[in-house]
C-alpha cells in the first residue's frame, strides 16, 4: 500500500529563506565593515610585494607587473564569495542538534542550506561594488574585453559551485565526526595556496603544478583568474571550463552519497 | 483506521566504546570498538485519530527515539511504522505536512528574527493559504495571549512567550496530529496551565491527535485518558490511566508520629516504608488490610500523636512501576 506521491515542488520557501539570510547577514554591520577594511590593506599589501618582487626578478612573459597586480586584486575581490563558508548552518545545525526541526519540516533540507547560503553569498557579493571602488584608489587593475568578461564570468560561476560543493562535504563529514574545525583549516589553506589565490600556478615548478591541477582547489580561482588576465586564451576556455563542470558533477556526486548517507544516520546530540 | 500504528518497532544505535579517563579518549582516536544499545526494543501500539495518550518513561527509556521515528528522522532497525498512512522515513516531506512538532527543550522558530517573520515563513514552508493562516494566527493569538510579543525577536522571549509561540507554529498549518515533547518543562505554574488548556482546547475543537511525552505527570492527568509507559525500550503499560491507578493504586501509606520513640516498630500487615525520628510510614495493600484494621493494631501497641493516611498519585504509582516493572502481568490492551 505504500504509495510514494511525488510532493509538488515549490520554490517559495526557498526564496523566503534567501532573503531572510541576507537580512540575517546585513545585521552583522561590524563584520561587513571590517571584512572591507581588511581587503582594502590586503590589497595594498600584495601591490607592495609583488611590486618589489619584480623590481629585483626578470618579470615572466605572460605576467608582467600590471598583471600580477590586477590578478592579485581580482584575486581578493573574488574572495569576498568564494571565502564564505555558505554551508555552515550545516555543521551549526547538526552540532547543537536543531537539524531535528529542519527535518521535521516538509523541506528539502539540503536545497534549505543551499538558500540560506545562496542568500548569504549575494548579500556578501554585493560588497564587491564598495569593494572594488575602493581598490580602484590604491592600484590599477586592467579590465579586459566583454567576451573575455564574459568567459570570466561564466568562470567564477562555475568556480562558485566547485566551492560550494566542497563546503558542502566538508560540513556534512560532521554527520560522523560532529567535529571539523581542523579538517577545515587546512583545506582553507589548501584553498588559498593550492588554489592559486595568494601566487599565480604558472609560478609553481612543473612537478608540483601537476599535482595542483589534479585537485580541484584550482578550478575555484585559478581558472577564472587566468582568463582574465589572458594566460588562458580564448582557444583554450572549452576545456578548462570542461574541466571545471567535471569537478562540479564529482564534488556534486560525492555531496548528494555523503547527504544521503548522513541523513540516514542522523545523530542528534542531546536529544 | 489508525492514524499511528507500529509493529516491532526496534532502534539499535551504535557507538564508539571508550574506556574513562584521558587513556581511554586517546585510545578512542585509534581504536574502533563499538558497542550497541537498543533504544527501542520492540515498540507496538496505535493511535486512533483525536486521541490524546500520555507517552511516558524515564530518562533514556527511548521515548524520543520513537518519536524521531514516528516523526521520520530516524529510519529504524527493524518494525514497521505508519503515521496517517505514510512510511515517515521514506516519506518524511510528506509526513512533516501532517504533524507537528513542539519540544520544550529546542526551538522551532528562526532565532534571529521577529516571531511574526518566523509565523510567516512557516506559512510559506507549509503553504498555508492566507485566509487560514490569518484565522488561525487570531486565534492562537487570542488563546496565547501573543499580540504583545509579536515584533520581538525570539532570542529575547522569555520561556514561557518563546513556548507559547512554539505551540502556535506548530499548529499553524492544521496538522492531524502533534507530538509534544516535555512542552512545559520550566514553565511557571500559570503558563503550564494555559498551554495544557490551549492543548485541551485544539484537541476537543480541531480533532487534532496529540502524543505527549513529559515527566510531569500532571500534564498527563489533566490531558490524558490514556497513556503508553516505556521503560528500556519496551512497553511496560499501555491502557486507561484509570486502570493503572485502580490496578496499581492499591497500595495506601499509612503516616504515623509516635508519641515517644520505640527501638522497634512492627505492625502486622504493613510494611515500614521509612522512619525519620518518631515519624514512621506504613505501606499497606488496601484489599487485603483495612485502614481501620491497621490503625487498631497500631493504637494496640503504640502511643501516637499523630496520624494520616495518604492515597497514591499517579507519580508514586509510575515510580513503582519503573522501579518493580509491570509485574509480570500481560500487557495491557487499550479499550
Amino acid at each position: 500500500m505504500s504509495v510514494t506521491m511525488r510532493r509538488r515542488f515549490r520554490l517559495e520557501p526557498y526564496v523566503e529563506f534567501a532573503k531572510r539570510a541576507i537580512a540575517r547577514e546585513a545585521t552583522y554591520r561590524f563584520n561587513v565593515f571590517t571584512g572591507l577594511g581588511s581587503l582594502v590593506v590586503r590589497v595594498y599589501l600584495l601591490r607592495t610585494v609583488w611590486t618589489a618582487l619584480y623590481a629585483h626578478n626578470a618579470a615572466p612573459r605572460e605576467l608582467p607587473l600590471h598583471a600580477i597586480v590586477t590578478y592579485s586584486t581580482v584575486a581578493l575581490l573574488m574572495g569576498l564569495v568564494l571565502d564564505i563558508d555558505q554551508t555552515r548552518a550545516l555543521y551549526d545545525r547538526l552540532h547543537d542538534g536543531s537539524i531535528a526541526t529542519d527535518f521535521m519540516k516538509p523541506i528539502n533540507v539540503p536545497l534549505y542550506f543551499f538558500a540560506d547560503g545562496t542568500g548569504e553569498v549575494l548579500f556578501h557579493g554585493a560588497l564587491l561594488v564598495p569593494a572594488l571602488g575602493f581598490a580602484l584608489l590604491l592600484v590599477h587593475v586592467d579590465v579586459p574585453s566583454l567576451g573575455v568578461l564574459a568567459a570570466f564570468a561564466v568562470s567564477f560561476l562555475l568556480g562558485y559551485f566547485v566551492g560550494f560543493f566542497l563546503n558542502f562535504i566538508l560540513n556534512c563529514s560532521a554527520f560522523w565526526t560532529l567535529e571539523i574545525s581542523a579538517v577545515q583549516m587546512i583545506v582553507t589553506w589548501l584553498t588559498d595556496l593550492l588554489g592559486g589565490q595568494l601566487v599565480p600556478l604558472v609560478f609553481f615548478p612543473a612537478a608540483l603544478a601537476g599535482v595542483v591541477y589534479a585537485l580541484p582547489f584550482a578550478a575555484m580561482f585559478s581558472t577564472p583568474l587566468l582568463i582574465y588576465v589572458g594566460v588562458i586564451g580564448p582557444e583554450r576556455y572549452f576545456d578548462v571550463m570542461a574541466s571545471q563542470l567535471a569537478w562540479i558533477v564529482v564534488l556534486g556526486t560525492v555531496s548528494t552519497l555523503l547527504w544521503r548517507a548522513g541523513a540516514r544516520r542522523v545523530v542528534v546530540q542531546g536529544g | 483506521m489508525p492514524i499511528i500504528e507500529t509493529v516491532d518497532l526496534r532502534k539499535v544505535f551504535r557507538s564508539i566504546k571508550r574506556e574513562p579517563g584521558l587513556r581511554g579518549a586517546l585510545g578512542a582516536l585509534f581504536t574502533r570498538e563499538y558497542e550497541e544499545k537498543a533504544a527501542v526494543e520492540g515498540v507496538s501500539f496505535s493511535l486512533e485519530p483525536g486521541e490524546v495518550v500520555g507517552y511516558i518513561g524515564p530518562n533514556g527509556a527511548g521515548k524520543s527515539t520513537t518519536i524521531k521515528m514516528l516523526t521520520g528522522i530516524l529510519v529504524p532497525t527493524s518494525g514497521t511504522v505508519r503515521v496517517a498512512g505514510l512510511v515517515p522515513y521514506e516519506q518524511r516531506e510528506a509526513n512533516a505536512e501532517n504533524i507537528g512538532v513542539v519540544f520544550g527543550q529546542r526551538s522551532q522558530l528562526y532565532w534571529d528574527l521577529p516571531l511574526r517573520e518566523s509565523f510567516e515563513l512557516l506559512r510559506s514552508i507549509y503553504d498555508i493559504s492566507r485566509d487560514r493562516y490569518r484565522e488561525n494566527l487570531a486565534e492562537f493569538s487570542r488563546l496565547l495571549d501573543l499580540e504583545r510579543f509579536m515584533g520581538t525577536p525570539v532570542r529575547q522571549l522569555s520561556l514561557g512567550e518563546r513556548m507559547r509561540g512554539d505551540f502556535a507554529a506548530a499548529m499553524l498549518h492544521d496538522p492531524k496530529l502533534v507530538f509534544l515533547d516535555e512542552p512545559t518543562i520550566g514553565l511557571d505554574v500559570i503558563a503550564k496551565e494555559s498551554i495544557r488548556e490551549f492543548v485541551a482546547r485544539v484537541n476537543r475543537e480541531r480533532g487534532t491527535t496529540v502524543i505527549l511525552t513529559t515527566h510531569d505527570l500532571a500534564d498527563v492527568e489533566r490531558l490524558c485518558p490514556r497513556i503508553i509507559l516505556i521503560d528500556e525500550g519496551k512497553v511496560i503499560y499501555d491502557g486507561a490511566l484509570e486502570r493503572l491507578r485502580e490496578e496499581y493504586g492499591t497500595h495506601r501509606t499509612l503516616v504515623v508520629t509516635l508519641f515517644e520513640s520505640y527501638p522497634e516498630f512492627a505492625v502486622d500487615g504493613a510494611v515500614v516504608e521509612s522512619r525519620e525520628a518518631n515519624v514512621v510510614r506504613l505501606r499497606f495493600d488496601r484489599r487485603k488490610l483495612s485502614a481501620e484494621t491497621l490503625v487498631r493494631r497500631v493504637l494496640d501497641r503504640y502511643a501516637i500523636s499523630d496520624i494520616a493516611i495518604v492515597e497514591p498519585d499517579i507519580e508514586s504509582i509510575v515510580r513503582r512501576l519503573y522501579l518493580e516493572g509491570y509485574g509480570g502481568t500481560a500487557r495491557v490492551e487499550p479499550p
